[in-house]
């Protein structure tokens, strides 16, 4: 609290008292005097004494007036000068106290008398204000409980004082200068208040008297003291008081409203009493209590908390949670949720083990202001020591202090050695004896256990003896029985050991007598071994007695367990019988069941005879023998006991004998010891696979032992693994050999240096050593018999002596690692247990130690660290030791499936996004696959399904014809599998797909750039500038256009006037003529008869057709109409998807039909003629132009003079180019025939053409031919970058091939060749149109976004689809095997593009062969649909056109000039001779006929039936006799190529149909699919004639062709009858 | 079901490109356009959106302050290819030729709320000082071919991108599926 505010508090109390004082006089004093005194006395005296026990206050005050006294007194020695010195005497307190207490006593009883009678009429609540901080008791100090005091006042006094009133004057007053203070003696109110209220009449000492008061009360003891008895006194005072006073003070406030407004309008500050706040808080709020819940609450009644961590259950670490807090929560949880799902077993709340790692798992955020550079600088840190094995080191926590072992190895002695003679083997083998012998002398097991028989005998006797022992009979039978069973175990142990000591006394006998004998044999001895047999006089009779008496013993002993054996059997055996006795009465039984009851008693006589089967009937048991016994006993102590009287034998083996020098000793001899000289042996000491010291080397003495004795101090660092020493042995000056390994045992951490027993190991080692000399070697059968029998076979061994301990420090402390500690203390160190260091690296492939281990350490099983260890262990111990030998890679991924596989894949959802993200063509755009399985509807997937299940099943239905259904679904497969191939190269992106950059920049570009700069920005001449190609991402349906630019056509066919029956003849002379003069001469005089009437001859308009979109164009007038019109046709991508790959797959065509318009008078009247025109207009096909789709797309534009398709036959039209014949340029064109259009075709916006894929594709081609085409390609593109170089090709396989090896000469069908045997020039054209009849697929199409691929010409032949390639190649190659000279020619034509042309070489002049049309040009031929010639291709070389111009016309071909063609195998790279890709001979088929006609119906059938689906609103008849008609005309028309046949058909058809105006043409084509051939139907237009009595006729007829090839032929034509 | 067309849940979102941080540039303005998976729509609002010409301002922050609204709605099936913003800043360089300046993407929110973005913005580099230099005295710096390129995941091998400085949009988000 602050001291300062305090005393300023005190102060305005101060001065209101002073008012008091002054205002109300001295009665008042004495009232506040009472008021002081019980605020004095109070905290003393207990409440009830208060009110109760005035009488006793008397006494009370002295004490409590010292206390207050002596408070500030003790204080004043500590504070010095400053305190108040301490003025009031005894003397005076006494006076005062003692009057006051007078006036207090009265006051009491007269406030008492008063407030028990307003008490009658209020009842007063108590209020308990006990438990308040003292900031609160404080303000009630001068807010609560000082309004109380003055109501007391009031009261006294009668005066209107109210709570408002004094607060008021507190402020008055403050202004309001002091009264002065009477001068002279205080009277004893005076005094007292000037000591106990700090009432002082001059501001500095009452200043400086609470100052003072504060200063030391800053403990707040005294102020605790005197605040809390206002509410104290309000507690008791109250009583009568306190509410009366509140309730008065009301009634003050209001009566004095009027006296306080004349001052100052202050009101108090509405004040809720703190208590009252808390009562009402105390509704509201809930504070959960701090303590701690007992547990019972905790959990469900009678239930005992149990603790899973007693249980020996894992539960991690809690996470760490002040108690108080915890205390809190369940409080909370158990008054707001009463349910107890929120405590554990235990009683506590439910918590998952504690999350947070030790370290941090995220590297610290660099927060935006640092500067990164700061976090990315090179920290520099010193080397850290290289530790190997972490998992084996001592931990870190552990000083990291050397560790010292210390290994003292004393000396090695072999046992066996292969320079030991044989006498050394034998005395190898007594020294092992003797010590045998030695040790079990010095455990002396026989005395020992004879002694414990006699001990047993003689308790025996004892227990037997009934007068020495009173105790119960039961129990010493019981005792007395172990005792005998005891002795006889006893007996038999201690007849076993005597046995094994006299075994080996007799052995070791044996063997010195061999020494012996052989050291008499050899004539030398080697060994200073000597055996005495030191023989100890017995005592004759004593030792007699004692055996037989032990004989005795032993034989009564026996007979007294065979008697007992004897009763037992005897039991046994009567029971047995008495069993056997009731079975055989049972079965009497029976049997006197079965029989009468009179034989009863001759039947059991009877009875005991008979044999029984079932239960045999038990023998008595023979006593036994006791001779036989006696035999017994005494042929086993003969054979395992000394005999009485004879000397005990001590052996006692010294090395006291002398071995022979060498020169007594034979030749053999003598090179033995020698090269036992020569060795000396030495010791590596091995520490954790580390060789760490070596002893010296010492020379291995006569005797077989070596001594070393050295100690080596082995400093380490990690924990020791093992410890080995290896020993070596060197033989002379040459090289050394490992003898053996010795593998030490660490020691134990309590064995230190000094303590360490010196201690054997025993080493042996596996090979084979043969020596020349005496030595009989290691591992090799001799033997000491002298006919070599009983052969042994000895292996180096021998034992060294060791002591490994720990060291000790210089302080005492042994350096052991503390790791090792863990071993003994393991419980206590149960935390940093690791397995490895307990039980060493061996002991993990020891699955059963480590159990052990694992058992030992208390490990918990269901900790989380432990899992590894206690699956590897479970595993181990379950027996069966499977350990899976795979890695996994998300061994976790079972558990994080949230469903299982089969209701993922059921889940059509996710099948459908799985195959969106396949690309599978089906649902490669499919955009908003649904959210929920239930709206996926199962058709979806049906067409997938369906393709997926037919992929194997050849379906005809849509193909009609099985042989291209097959070869339709083979394409399907491939096309699959490239694309399969080539989808994660589509993806790949380069550079320049992403980033728009400007090249690098060359001088020159640079210096046009500059020059660039320069110029005007809009010049007056504009130069033409390419159109900005649009990537086909961003585009969407309507964006693209196709243009197409109609300017104009020539020779158009033109009408012919309904001609009659009767001019036929001349007509047939005409064409006659015509044919075969191949220049109109003459013309009918029909048609010049017709022009000059000014008749139009024919009204032609274009129609473009394309995706079912139809424009056209005006109509325009003559056969050679000018039209100049742009049509402009939408386009709509598949799928509305305008990526790359789908555009290339577009496979519709651009239709360009040229129609007629003729205008028919339809008026029935001539008399309205002059009022009105009825005219009809019918269009009439005369031709179309075909372009497909992708060819626009890939050239971005076409442009040119195409040959109008016009039917062969057209009936109603014919050409007039006699008519024109006076213009010259009519001459040149007349060479060929047919009627011409030029057209402009394009895109808007211009598309960027997908690219071929640019990988690299594996070749089976030489390498070098490779990087020979790849430089051959370089140099032609550098010269002339435009032309058309093709080196290498991709076969269908995808792999890269030269092209030479397609071009081979293939023989065409024999049919073909058998057609006109004697006219080369027709057969060549015949195996053109065969070429040509072969359905054309540009590749872009069937394989969307991918390179060319090249079939080979069986492949093409089975697929009947290909390119141009594939047409051009095995036209070539007919040709070839036609004796022709052919080439490939490589070059772009329209309106194809790049294309391949077949060339050939006549006699004088070169043919130019389009493969697709079967049409061939000569060379100067202007209408020759090719305009550049890149490259010509032959079956042995490529030569590229390095001639200026490339157009056929003005180049030359003949390529053995290299000026003009540059071949690619030349002097420097000779033609390696490739084989050719191609088969050897092509096979044909012939084509089933009955098939062909049978498609033929079918086709002819749904042709109507689409014609009348494209009439709907008219009704479609059909001419029957016309299509009779026609279907015979046809096979004319194949027989004839489509030529020649018009006018005899004509006359033909009129002759039949004399009055029908007819309008129809034949339409040939190859077959390939159905769809082509409705399209191609659909194109002409037939069936929109609407005039109302029209019909139809429709013919088809199919020619076959070997190998499937099919031409088809389909009539369609109109008849209107005239009328 | 079939008739109403699969259940979707809707996308709103309303925000602005409030400014940016351009230290070396000035008079810029900015374009978005959104990328988004094919199970993705937009119902309303604006798909693409270019700023007006904005200047530094003239305090320390040098901010270059747009706040151009954003306001658009997609429908989606699928939470896959959630819409991202690309944004794209365009100023002019001393010769007066617009150059960009930075393109930056961040997919929308995923939580409703309002949300503040800070998107670093890039220029790819030229491949060679030739072409930077060539690039710089042509007025034709490298650009995407599209700026949705920055979207997307694949093929950016190769790419030289120079890490521009940071530019901040804020972006507020109501959300709502049904």
């Amino acid at each position: 609290m602050n001291p300062k505010e305090e005393k300023v508090k005190i102060i305005t109390e101060e001065f209101d008292e002073n008012d008091e004082d002054t205002g109300v006089g001295s009665q008042k004093k004495t009232s506040k005097m009472a008021r002081q005194e019980r605020k004095k006395r109070l905290p003393a005296a207990g409440p009830e004494e208060m009110v109760s026990e005035n009488p006793h206050l008397g006494n009370q005050p002295e004490p409590l007036q010292e206390d207050s006294d002596t408070r500030p007194l003790s204080m004043t020695t500590r504070r010095g000068p400053r305190s108040l010195p301490p003025i009031p005497s005894a003397s005076r307190t006494g006076f005062a106290e003692f009057s006051m207490r007078e006036r207090m006593r009265e006051k009491l009883q007269a406030a008492r008398s008063k407030a028990e009678s307003t008490l009658l009429q209020e009842i007063p609540t108590p209020r308990p204000r006990r438990f308040q901080s003292p900031g609160e008791k404080e303000l009630e100090t001068e807010f609560g409980a000082e309004p109380g005091e003055e109501a007391q006042k009031t009261e006294q006094e009668d005066d209107s004082q109210s709570r408002s009133r004094v607060k008021f004057r507190d402020s008055v007053r403050k202004i309001k200068t002091k009264p002065p203070v009477p001068p002279g003696f205080p009277s004893a109110e005076e005094a007292y208040n000037f000591f106990t209220f700090n009432f002082d009449p001059e501001p500095e000492e009452s200043e400086e008297k609470p100052k003072a008061k504060n200063r030391d009360g800053t403990t707040q003891e005294e102020e605790e003291g005197e605040e809390e008895e206002p509410p104290v006194q309000g507690i008791h005072k109250t009583d009568e008081q306190l509410l009366i006073s509140a309730t008065e003070a009301e009634a003050f406030l209001w009566g004095l409203d009027h006296a306080a407004a004349d001052f100052v309008a202050v009101r108090p500050a509405d004040y809720e009493s703190a208590h009252v706040r808390l009562q009402m808080e105390k509704e509201l709020l809930f504070v959960p209590s701090r303590l701690t819940v007992p547990t019972y609450k905790k959990l469900p009644e009678n239930v005992q908390p149990r603790y899973l961590e007693d249980e020996g259950l894992y539960i991690g670490t809690r996470p760490d949670v002040p108690r108080t807090c915890q205390n809190i929560m369940e409080n909370r949880l158990l008054t707001q949720e009463p349910g107890r799902r929120w405590f554990g077993d235990d009683g506590r709340i439910v918590a998952l083990p504690n999350p947070i790692k030790p370290f941090p798992s995220r590297p610290p955020v660099l927060t935006q202001e640092q500067d990164f550079r700061a976090e990315l600088e090179t920290l520099y840190k010193k080397a850290v020591k290289y530790v190997h094995r972490s998992q084996h080191m001592i931990g870190s926590g552990d000083s990291p202090g050397n560790f010292q072992l210390d290994i003292d190895i004393s000396g090695l002695i072999f046992t066996h050695h292969p320079c030991f003679s044989r006498e050394h083997v034998l005395a190898a083998k007594l020294a092992q004896l003797y010590d045998q012998y030695l040790a079990r002398h010095q455990r002396n097991k026989a005395k020992f256990l004879t002694d414990k028989l006699q001990a047993l005998r003689n308790a025996v006797q004892t227990g037997l003896n009934p007068e020495k022992t009173h105790k119960s009979l039961d129990t010493t039978q019981k005792t007395i029985n172990e005792y005998k069973s005891e002795i006889r175990q006893t007996r038999k142990l201690r007849d076993a050991e005597q046995e094994k000591d006299r075994m080996l006394l007799k052995t070791i006998i044996k063997v010195w007598k061999e020494m012996k004998s052989l050291r008499e044999f050899q004539r030398f001895t080697n060994t200073p071994l000597k055996l005495v047999l030191r023989k100890e006089k017995v005592d004759q009779k004593a030792d007699e007695e004692a055996y037989e008496a032990e004989i005795q013993a032993e034989i009564s002993e026996l007979l007294e367990e065979h008697m007992e054996e004897h009763e037992q059997k005897m039991e046994a055996y009567r029971a047995a019988y008495q069993q056997w006795k009731a079975w055989k009465k049972a079965q009497r039984a029976k049997k006197k069941k079965k029989k009468q009851a009179v034989e009863e008693h001759p039947e059991e006589e009877m009875g005991e005879p008979y044999p029984e089967e079932d239960p045999v009937k038990p023998v008595p048991p023979e006593p036994t023998d006791r001779t036989l016994m006696e035999h017994q006993v005494r042929e086993r102590a003969a054979r395992s006991r000394r005999r009485p009287g004879e000397p005990l034998l001590v052996p006692e083996l010294s090395l006291a004998g002398s071995v022979t020098p060498n020169e007594q000793c034979p030749r053999v001899e003598v090179l033995r010891r020698e090269d036992v000289k020569r060795r000396s042996i030495y010791l590596k000491v091995i520490f954790n696979d580390k060789e760490v010291s070596r002893t010296d080397s010492r020379p291995l003495g006569a005797d077989f032992r070596v001594h070393f004795g050295q100690i080596f101090n082995l400093q380490i660092f990690n924990w020791p693994e093992s410890l080995t020493l290896q020993v070596y042995e060197t033989v002379g000056h040459s090289g050394t050999t490992l003898l053996a390994e010795v593998f030490l045992p660490i020691p134990e951490t309590t064995i230190v240096t000094g303590r360490a027993p010196i201690e054997e190991v025993e080493f042996s080692s596996n090979q084979h050593v043969t020596l020349d000399h005496e030595g009989v070697g290691s591992g090799m059968p001799f033997s000491f018999e002298a006919d070599g029998s009983n052969q042994l076979i000895l292996m180096t061994s021998g034992k060294v002596s060791n002591s490994v301990a720990w060291a000790i420090g210089e302080n005492g402390i042994p350096l052991i690692p503390p790791l090792s500690q863990q071993n003994i203390g393991f419980r206590s160190a149960l935390k940093r247990a690791d397995a490895i260091s307990s039980i060493g690296t061996s002991g993990l492939t020891d699955l059963k130690k480590l159990a052990k281990w694992a058992a030992e350490s208390k490990l918990d099983p269901n900790d989380p660290n432990n899992a590894p260890l206690m699956q590897l262990i479970s595993v181990a111990t379950s027996g069966e030791s499977y350990v899976p030998d795979f890695f996994r890679l998300e061994q976790l991924q079972q558990e994080f499936n949230f469903v299982s596989d089969e209701e993922l894949n059921r889940s059509k959802r996710f099948r459908l996004l799985c195959l969106r993200s396949q690309e599978v063509p089906e649902f490669r755009n499919y955009k908003q696959i649904p959210a929920y399985d239930r709206e996926i509807m199962e058709k979806v997937f049906q067409d997938y399904e369906k393709r997926l299940r037919d992929r194997n099943v050849i379906e005809t239905k849509d193909h009609i014809d099985p042989h291209r259904a097959m070869v339709a679904k083979y394409l399907q497969q491939v096309r699959e599998s490239v694309i399969n191939r080539f989808l994660i190269a589509k993806h790949h992106f380069l550079l320049s797909d992403l980033i728009v950059e400007e090249e690098v920049p060359n001088i020159s570009i640079l210096g046009l750039s500059l020059f660039k700069l320069a110029e005007q920005k809009r010049p007056l001449r504009p130069r033409r500038k390419g159109r900005k190609k649009v990537t086909a991402q961003n585009l969407s349906d309507g964006d693209i256009k196709v243009l197409v630019n109609i300017i104009r056509a020539y020779d158009i066919p033109v009408r012919k006037a309904t001609a009659s029956k009767f001019q036929q003849p001349s007509r047939s002379s005409r064409t006659f003529s015509e044919k075969h003069a191949a220049s109109p001469t003459t013309h009918s005089p029909t048609h010049s008869a017709d022009y000059p009437l000014g008749q139009v001859l024919v009204r032609p308009f274009v129609e473009v057709s394309f995706q079912r979109t139809i424009c056209h164009t005006t109509t325009a007038e003559g056969p050679n109409p000018s039209w100049n019109e742009e049509l402009e046709l939408p386009f709509r991508a598949p799928n509305g998807d305008y990526s790359t790959s789908s555009l290339q797959s577009v496979k519709d065509d651009v239709f360009i039909n040229i129609f007629d318009e003729v205008l028919y008078d339809v008026l029935e009247d001539d008399r309205e003629r002059g009022s009105g025109i009825h005219t009809r207009i019918e269009r009439h096909w005369l031709g179309c132009v075909k372009i497909p789709f992708s060819t626009i797309y890939f050239q971005a534009k076409i442009d040119g003079t195409f040959k109008i398709d016009i039917p062969p036959v057209l009936l109603g039209y014919s050409k007039e180019r006699s008519m024109i014949i006076e213009r010259g340029f009519d001459s040149v064109r007349s060479l060929s025939e047919g009627s011409y259009i030029t057209l402009f075709i394009t895109m808007e916006p211009q598309l960027v053409p997908g690219e071929s894929v640019r990988e690299k594709f594996d070749s089976q081609e030489d390498e070098k031919l490779l990087q020979a085409t790849e430089k051959f390609q370089a140099e032609c593109a550098l010269k002339f970058p435009h032309r058309q170089c093709l080196t290498t090709v991709t076969d269908i396989s995808g792999k890269t091939v030269f092209i030479t090896r397609y071009l081979k000469p293939l023989n065409p069908p024999q049919e073909l060749l058998e057609a006109c045997p004697n006219n080369p020039q027709a057969t060549a054209e015949l195996v053109a149109r065969y070429v040509s009849l072969i359905p054309f697929l540009p590749d872009t199409v069937s394989f969307a976004g991918i390179c060319d691929l090249w079939s080979t010409s069986d492949q093409f032949l089975d697929l009947l689809a290909g390119d141009e390639e594939e047409h051009a190649v095995l036209l070539c190659n007919y040709f070839l095997s036609l004796g022709k000279k052919a080439w490939l020619v490589m070059g772009s034509a329209i309106p194809e593009g790049p294309t391949a042309y077949v060339l050939t070489r006549e006699q004088s002049h070169y043919l130019i062969w389009n493969p697709c049309s079967g049409h061939f040009y000569g060379q100067f031929d202007t209408f020759c649909p090719l305009k550049s010639v890149g490259c010509l291709i032959g079956p042995d070389n490529i030569w590229f056109n390095i001639q200026r111009h490339d157009s056929p016309l003005r180049i030359n071909f003949d390529v053995t000039k290299p000026k003009l063609w540059k071949s690619f195998f030349s002097r420097s790279l000779l033609y390696p001779g490739l084989s050719s890709v191609q088969p050897e001979e092509l096979i044909y088929q012939r084509t089933d006929k009955a098939a062909a006609a049978e498609l033929q119906d079918r086709i002819e059938k749904i042709l109507k039936e689409k014609i009348m689906d494209w009439r709907p609103r008219h009704l479609t008849r059909w001419n029957r006799y016309c299509t009779s008609a026609l279907r015979h005309f046809l096979p004319l028309l194949e027989r004839s190529r489509g030529e020649d046949v018009e006018d005899d058909h004509r006359g033909e058809l009129l002759k039949q149909l004399g009055d029908y105006r007819f309008s129809g043409f034949p339409l040939h084509m190859p077959y390939s699919e159905l769809k082509p051939l409705i399209e191609a139907v659909y194109s002409t237009g037939v069936h929109n004639i609407d005039v109302p009595n029209v019909e139809f006729a429709l013919a088809v007829y199919i020619h076959p062709y070997p190998k499937n090839v099919l031409s088809v032929w389909i009539y369609v034509a109109s008849l209107i009858r005239n009328r | 079901m079939a008739a109403a067309g699969p259940s979707v849940f809707l996308l709103m979102v309303n925000g602005q490109v409030e400014s940016a941080q351009f230290p070396e540039y000035d008079d810029l303005y900015c374009k978005y356009c959104f990328v988004y998976g094919q199970d993705w729509a937009p119902t309303a609002g604006l798909e693409e959106g270019i700023s007006q010409i904005t200047s530094k301002s003239r305090d320390v922050r040098q901010a270059l302050v747009w706040n151009f609204p954003i306001d658009v709605t997609f429908k989606s099936t699928n939470p896959y290819g959630w819409p991202q913003i690309v944004l794209s800043v365009y100023g002019p360089d001393v010769f007066g030729n617009d150059v960009v300046r930075g393109y930056g993407a961040v997919h929308l929110p995923f939580s409703p709320g309002r949300h503040k973005r800070t998107i670093p913005m890039f220029v790819p580099e030229s491949t060679s000082k030739l072409q930077k230099f060539t690039s710089w005295f042509m007025g034709r710096r490298p650009e995407y071919t599209d700026p949705k390129v920055v979207a997307q995941g694949g093929g950016r091998e190769g790419e030289n991108a120079e890490a521009e400085r940071l530019k901040a949009a804020q972006l507020m988000l109501p959300f709502s599926s049904q």
